[in-house]
């Protein structure tokens, strides 16, 4: 199986919550299938980037929502790989 | 023969003539580049804020030094238009030394981003700040021996072979080589930067291709603005 690069997993990571509505980190662990050390440099990338954000749920637990700029990037995945791919980058 | 040397009669009108289309021509040449090389850089922005991908961020940089680079050539250019090579130089570091820094340091580095932006993947450490503290000492030592033409023109050869070199490696090297179209371009570019560099140094040597020049240069950009902007999903 070919590895996923790193704006693909992020693309994975941000669809697993869009699809979830809202989802605890350890779920989002799991299906993201790549390693917690992994996991974490991403997580923080799109938490950094402002693509999810972190809400306190009806028992106080921490939940992962997606953004609009989450959005926006799900929304644009398909133009900048096909950007990427056509000048080579 | 610069207008400023041109003086009396019928000829110092037929000159103003002359003087007033090549300016324009210059003028117009400059700005649609300018323009161009804007709009890639400014068209692909939102890609970059949300990927955070080092190609585009590299592909843009070239674009916004192409922009500057053409922006000092045109003020060069219309200083030798108006005073002739002698005068350019007798300008004074403002005008003389300066802008012939800032012209050849922007559009090497451009042309330098835009091999980096395919480049770089292949390479194990990042090399621009090398680019940088490189060209800035090069540029600084050919200006600093009095903008010796042949020095230059020297500099920009060995340049160009290195570039159509990296050129040819990083085509044979591709993946898919169905992108031949992207690495023409890529050529051509370079080759027009080249012929810009020349017709600044030597104004006399490419006048009667000038235009056939300009207009194959400015063919160039469009092309990459085009593609840019489709595949950017660009209105």
């Amino acid at each position: 199986m070919e590895r996923r690069g790193r704006l693909e997993i992020m693309r994975d990571i941000l669809k697993i919550v869009q699809n979830n509505h809202k989802i605890k980190p350890t779920p989002l662990l799991r299906q993201s299938n790549i390693s917690s050390s992994r996991f974490k440099e991403y997580f923080n990338e799109i938490l950094n980037k402002k693509f999810i954000k972190e809400i306190k749920g009806n028992r106080d637990e921490k939940l992962i929502i997606l953004t609009e700029n989450g959005e926006k990037f799900l929304e644009k995945y398909k133009i900048i790989i096909n950007f990427i791919e056509e000048f080579e980058l | 023969m610069p207008y400023k040397e041109i003086t009396r009669g019928a000829g110092k009108r037929m000159m103003e003539e002359i003087l007033i289309g090549t300016l324009s021509v210059e003028i117009l040449y400059s700005f649609i580049i300018v323009i161009c090389s804007l709009m890639i850089f400014f068209g692909t922005k939102e890609l970059y804020k949300l990927s955070g991908h080092k190609g585009i961020k590299y592909f843009r940089l070239a674009f916004l030094y192409f922009a500057i680079a053409y922006f000092f050539r045109s003020f060069i250019k219309i200083i030798i238009v108006c005073f002739g090579m002698d005068g350019f130089r007798s300008f004074g570091f403002l005008f003389g030394a300066a802008s012939s820094f800032l012209f050849m340091y922007f559009s090497i580095m451009a042309i330098f981003y835009l091999l980096y932006s395919v480049l770089y993947k292949k390479l194990k450490r990042d090399y621009i700040k090398v680019f940088h503290v490189g060209l800035l000492v090069l540029t600084f030592v050919v200006i600093g021996f009095g903008n010796n033409i042949k020095l230059i023109l020297l500099a920009n050869i060995l340049l160009l072979l290195f570039i159509v070199y990296i050129v040819y490696l990083a085509y044979m090297q591709s993946k898919k080589k169905k992108s031949l179209n992207l690495y023409i371009v890529y050529f051509l570019l370079s080759i027009f930067w080249m012929l810009n560099i020349i017709d600044i140094l030597i104004p006399d040597f490419l006048r009667a291709f000038q235009l056939l020049i300009y207009l194959m240069s400015l063919g160039v950009f469009l092309v990459i603005l085009y593609k840019v902007l489709t595949r950017a999903g660009v209105n």
